[in-house]
């Protein structure tokens, strides 16, 4: 702010009341238009601006211009840092896993050799944990809800986040056709069973990757499993395109997940 | 496909088919689902709130070159019948979060008459150099302090004897009291610093929501 001396910053350049206005336009209208902080001008922007670029169809013109590439340039780093947060959330998830079935497995060791008081403090660890625990999983799907909202609301916010984290994007993640989403996490027993075949032993392709998680899938008797992780798969390739395109919620398409579970489930 | 009665510049109740609908004239293609007739893109009264008010009987006059703040345009459903009426005016559409407004960018990057912005409403100082003064505020942005946030905004640019319109939904202000007392609260504290021009519900299409209609 350069109030000082009476003059302002505008998104075009500087403006200062002598005498009339007196215009200094910025030779980087992009750089200008992200700083240009006031309280309120003592002016019209509108009208300085047209002294700078002599029409209101030219003021406009370099306006929208400038306008339309800041703001693309913004959204897409706002939505990748959106999705490095929910990343780096569900890798803390991991962890915090990881450290619960440590503590409690350690508990049990030492239980088994002798009374301690020591596993007071370890269960209030564990317990600890599983609140904390329990506080990352909200938020992971309130993020989830907010940035991914159709891949989420199908597959729940943390399976959402997972197969994000695994694509690596969601300009990536959009991109995939429904069999790659299917196997998504699956990528090493892919290996493995390729691996096998090229040396001419017998090998099962896997059939389901990270989604194999969903409720809905395990929730199935064993054969009709594949069946389901492929209906699945096709209708969050079709959410993560819709997300990627910063499209609404679909309510539709999740329900017609439910009821293809629900079907599978009386068959 | 027949016209039956114009509202506001470019936006009619058509008829089609036996069944009428509200929709604005438009060059451009369908944006948010809604179809289009001919030239007519219907405008959804369960997707916008301001289709709602005139669906309900109220039509704010909005002239077809004002300039106008958009505080939470969100994607864009309304804004892209705003754009359609504002044929020869300007709207400066302020939006924070960048998940729906990556889709407005397809609206504004067709639309001559918009201008994006994304940014925080509540801090108007950081856009003071860019949006001009205007004729028009329009808001919706469900938030405890949106009233605040809308007077400090009308403080900065909305020109004397300017309007506004406020869609407030009672749960964004204040969770656990009854709409109408919130209701109530929120015409006291707009009419401190506004003549109040009309007010009233958006049911059936939304639930538990009023519009105020201000002059400064
Ligand atoms: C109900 S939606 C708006 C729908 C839109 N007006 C329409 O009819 O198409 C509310 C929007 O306000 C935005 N919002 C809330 N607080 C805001 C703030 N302080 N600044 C800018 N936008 C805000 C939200 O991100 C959300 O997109």
């Amino acid at each position: 702010m350069s109030e000082i001396n009476n003059c302002y910053n505008t998104w075009f350049g500087e403006v200062c009341l002598e005498d009339g206005l007196k215009v200094f336009r910025s030779k980087n209208l992009k750089e200008s238009f992200q700083s240009c902080k006031n309280w309120k001008l003592p002016f019209s922007v509108k009208d300085a601006g047209m002294i700078a670029f002599g029409s209101e169809s030219e003021y406009y013109r370099n306006l929208r211009r400038t306008a339309l590439q800041v703001a693309e340039e913004r959204v897409r780093k706002e939505l990748q840092s959106d999705e490095r947060y929910l990343i780096s959330l569900l890798k803390a998830l991991d962890e915090i896993d990881l450290g619960i079935n440590l503590f409690s497995e350690k508990i049990r060791d030492i239980e088994e050799t002798r009374e301690s008081s020591l596993t007071e403090k370890f269960n209030q660890i564990v317990s600890d944990l599983k609140t904390f625990r329990k506080d990352l999983e909200n938020e992971i799907n309130s993020h989830a809800e907010r940035i991914i909202p159709n891949v989420s609301s199908i597959a729940g916010g943390v399976i959402a986040a997972r197969l994000l984290e695994k694509a690596g994007s969601l300009k990536k993640l959009a991109s995939m056709p429904a069999s790659t989403i299917q196997i998504i996490g699956a990528e090493k027993s892919l290996f493995k069973a390729i691996s096998r075949m090229k040396k001419g032993k017998k090998a099962k392709t896997p059939k389901h990757g990270i989604i194999f998680q969903h409720p809905y899938i395990r929730g199935l008797p064993k054969k009709k499993r594949g069946k389901m992780a492929r209906f699945m798969a096709a209708k969050l390739a079709i959410a993560a395109r819709i997300d990627f395109y910063g499209g609404e919620l679909n309510e539709e398409l999740v329900e017609i997940v439910r009821k293809k579970y629900g079907e599978l489930q009386e068959r | 496909m027949r016209v039956i009665k114009e509202i506001l510049n470019n936006t009619f109740i058509v008829e089609h088919r036996d069944s009428s609908f509200l929709a604005t004239k438009s060059r451009y293609p369908p944006f948010y689902g809604e179809k289009k007739i001919g030239d007519y893109r219907e405008w959804k009264a369960y997707r916008s709130k301001l289709a709602a008010v005139i669906l309900n009987g109220y039509t704010p006059s909005i002239k077809k070159d004002a300039v106008m703040l958009y505080l939470g345009v969100a994607s864009g459903t309304t804004a892209s019948h705003l754009s359609d009426i504002l044929d020869s005016g300007i709207i400066y559409a302020v939006e924070y979060s960048a998940t729906p407004f990556k889709k407005f960018l397809e609206l504004a990057e067709e639309r001559e008459n918009i201008i994006p912005l994304l940014e925080d409403a509540s801090k108007p100082e950081n856009y003071s150099g860019i949006v001009e003064p205007v004729d028009f505020i329009y808001q919706d942005i469900s938030q405890k302090n949106q009233i605040e946030i809308f007077s400090t905004n009308a403080d900065l640019f909305l020109r004397d004897g300017g309007e506004g319109i406020i869609m407030v939904k009672a749960r964004s202000i204040d969770s656990t009291s009854e709409p109408s007392e919130v209701f109530n609260f929120v015409l006291s504290e707009l009419e401190k610093f506004f003549d109040i021009l009309k007010h009233g519900g958006l049911e059936p299409f939304h639930k538990d929501h009023i519009f105020v209609h201000v002059r400064k």
